[in-house]
């Protein structure tokens, strides 16, 4: 009788710890939920404000306001077209420089260099990433932009550019189709869509080559061993087995550098020289969607202000497709592998 | 190191019998080291051609070592030094101007958990025929076939030779090893610990595999299991403490081993 009652009394403690469990898990699950949707609710919530606040210029221009490249305060007329070009173009040089940089970087540094020498430039380079974009602003306007406009401007207007300052037209200007007009430019000072490109790409390398190098030393000693064991040299063993293992992760770490390079304003409203005009140079100055707002905010009212939310969510609309063309190229590739 | 070197270890001067087969890995006076920790004490063995040679000896022996060393892949990693002499046909292996290349394509290695790369199962056996020879696309398709022949998984995987050789199973993974290593046409073929990760039917596979491939290859085989290198070998190396205790034809080392430390190991008084 007395064991019987302690068997009912432990069933029911049992009963009631599982209930408890139950709602304790339920609890959490729907913590963890709503941490996940407040993010969601961010990003509708910044897009949306924006959406709404440029709905007045998207209204006034339509289309239009996307291939326009005008920009006339006087007469309240604006286009879109030379920030969002601006902003590409300086993203593009940037990950063009920055890419190779930090691949070799990484490998130097998971690969090659003896293991005394990994962690400390390992941890320089983090150190690069936390410098805040207004130093690196003010190095490129006083530092790099003047000394760009000394050595390295006139050397590629001279031999690449249809407009150099002896006249005479350079083999390469002459005949490879579009470098000319990329190169050529009678802008006088060193702040440019390239300077702006070239500050980028120091600002991303750090971040780029850290995930880099954190994939890298993913990859399994086995099987890199396995490579060896067959003749690889160490090229061969990076190329074909350690890239291949890390591409999404390597993808992923290059537009994360995309992203910022996309959406950095201080440094780029320094050395871009913020000129509202359409050039085919990426040695004339320009402007990105970011540095745009940042420049025109504290004095823009009525329709102006409205096409700078305008921007901001276009700034979100180019952020997203840059992704979505990520997302995109990592499927085309499992499904080339046979995956 | 007193009695064993004294005795100068290979098969032959066992007083049983005769020469097995002639010499293809001459070991002399090998010592290797690891960051300074004196790893492998001496060795002398000769190895001979076309045999299965077991490797035995409890965990921390040196016997993975002694197989790194074949192929030279230790020399991947910094602070590993080995030194002494390995003739393989008439040169000294460890000789630094012998090509790194030269070396992997005269001897393969299989490594304990199979590891196929991230590629299809057909570029995995193509991939290191590629770094010493240039085939034709007929010649490699050739060339791929009889390698995934010879290591009886062609009938298992020529419909989805375009498919990843990730989603092999475990047995069929090992094999895809062997037929990338065999792919070179090696002289040599190391082995180690190669079914240690694999279930007892992919281990039987693997262990007729062997017989097999011997007809063709020098075979050197490292493992864990005593019954395996009973099974399967032609002669069997016990070491332990970095040192070769006793080298002779398998079936003397498993019933009259000249050595005690051999009689212990194998009876399973220690190991």
């Amino acid at each position: 009788m007395q064991a019987n009652v302690g068997a009912v009394a432990s069933t029911l403690a049992q009963e009631a710890r599982a209930h408890r469990d139950a709602r304790h898990d339920r609890l959490f699950s729907w913590v963890l939920k709503g941490c996940a949707l407040l993010v969601l609710a961010c990003l509708l919530g910044a897009a949306g404000a924006t959406l709404w606040g440029g709905r007045h210029a998207f209204g006034t221009f339509g289309w239009h306001f996307l291939v326009s490249d005008t920009w006339d305060p006087s007469s309240d007329t604006y286009g879109a077209l030379v920030p969002v070009y601006g902003t590409i173009a300086t993203s593009l040089i940037a990950l063009l420089i920055a890419v190779p940089v930090s691949f070799g970087i990484a490998l130097y540094l998971s690969e090659v260099a003896p293991p005394w020498l990994r962690t400390p430039v390992a941890s320089a380079i983090e150190l690069l990433a936390g410098i805040p974009s207004i130093i690196y602003g003010m190095w490129g306007l006083f530092i790099f932009a003047p000394f760009f406009a000394d050595h390295i401007k006139p050397w590629l207007t001279n031999y690449l550019g249809n407009k150099p300052d002896d006249g005479k037209l350079s083999w390469v200007a002459q005949h490879v189709p579009f470098v000319g007009k990329l190169f050529g430019s009678d802008y006088p000072f060193g702040a440019s869509v390239l300077t702006a490109g070239m500050v980028l790409a120091v600002m991303i390398i750090p971040f780029i080559s850290s995930v880099m190098r954190e994939v890298f030393q993913t990859v399994p000693s086995r099987l890199k061993e396995s490579a060896y064991a067959l003749g690889s040299s160490t090229w061969e063993v990076v190329w074909d087995i350690v890239l291949p293992y890390t591409r999404s992760a390597v993808i992923g770490g290059i537009f994360l550098g995309l992203g910022r390079a996309l959406g950095e304003t201080m440094a780029v409203t320094f050395v871009l020289g913020n000129a509202m005009t359409l050039s085919a140079s990426i040695l004339d100055p320009g402007a990105s969607i970011a540095s745009t707002i940042a420049n025109q905010f504290s004095e823009a009212a009525g329709l102006q202000k409205s096409t700078l939310m305008a921007l901001a969510f276009l700034l979100f609309v180019v952020t997203f497709i840059v992704l979505l063309i990520a997302r995109w190229m990592l499927r085309q590739l499992a499904h080339k592998e046979g995956r | 190191m007193t009695e064993s070197a004294a005795a100068g270890i290979h098969p032959q001067s066992a007083a049983t019998s005769a020469p097995i087969a002639p010499t293809k890995l001459k070991v002399r006076d090998l010592h290797f080291y690891y960051d300074g920790f004196h790893a492998l004490k001496g060795i002398n063995m000769d190895i001979p051609e076309k045999k299965v040679t077991a490797i035995i000896g409890p965990s921390g022996c040196g016997k993975s070592t002694l197989l790194r060393i074949f192929n030279r892949i230790y020399a991947i990693y910094p602070k590993l030094e080995a030194k002494g002499e390995i003739v393989l046909d008439d040169e000294n292996i460890l000789d630094a101007s012998y090509s790194m290349n030269r070396l992997r394509s005269k001897v393969g290695m299989v490594f304990q958990k199979p590891v196929p790369f991230p590629m299809t199962i057909f570029e995995n056996v193509a991939y290191g025929i590629r770094h010493h020879e240039k085939l034709s696309r007929a010649d490699m398709d050739i060339r791929v076939e009889q390698a995934l022949r010879s290591a009886a998984l062609w009938d298992e995987v020529k419909d989805k030779l375009k498919q990843s050789a990730l989603g092999l199973s475990g047995g069929q993974q090992q094999r895809l090893c062997i037929a990338r290593g065999i792919a070179l046409k090696p002289e040599v073929l190391l082995l180690d610990e190669p079914t240690s990760a694999l279930d007892p039917i992919a281990t039987g596979r693997i262990e007729q595999l062997v017989e097999e491939l011997k007809s063709q290859y020098t075979i050197v085989i490292v493992t864990h299991n005593m019954q395996q290198a009973a099974r399967c070998s032609d002669l069997t190396a016990f070491m332990y403490l970095g040192e070769l205790i006793e080298f002779d034809r398998t079936e003397q080392i498993f019933t009259k081993p000249s050595k005690k430390q051999t009689e212990d190991y194998i009876t399973g008084r220690f190991g």
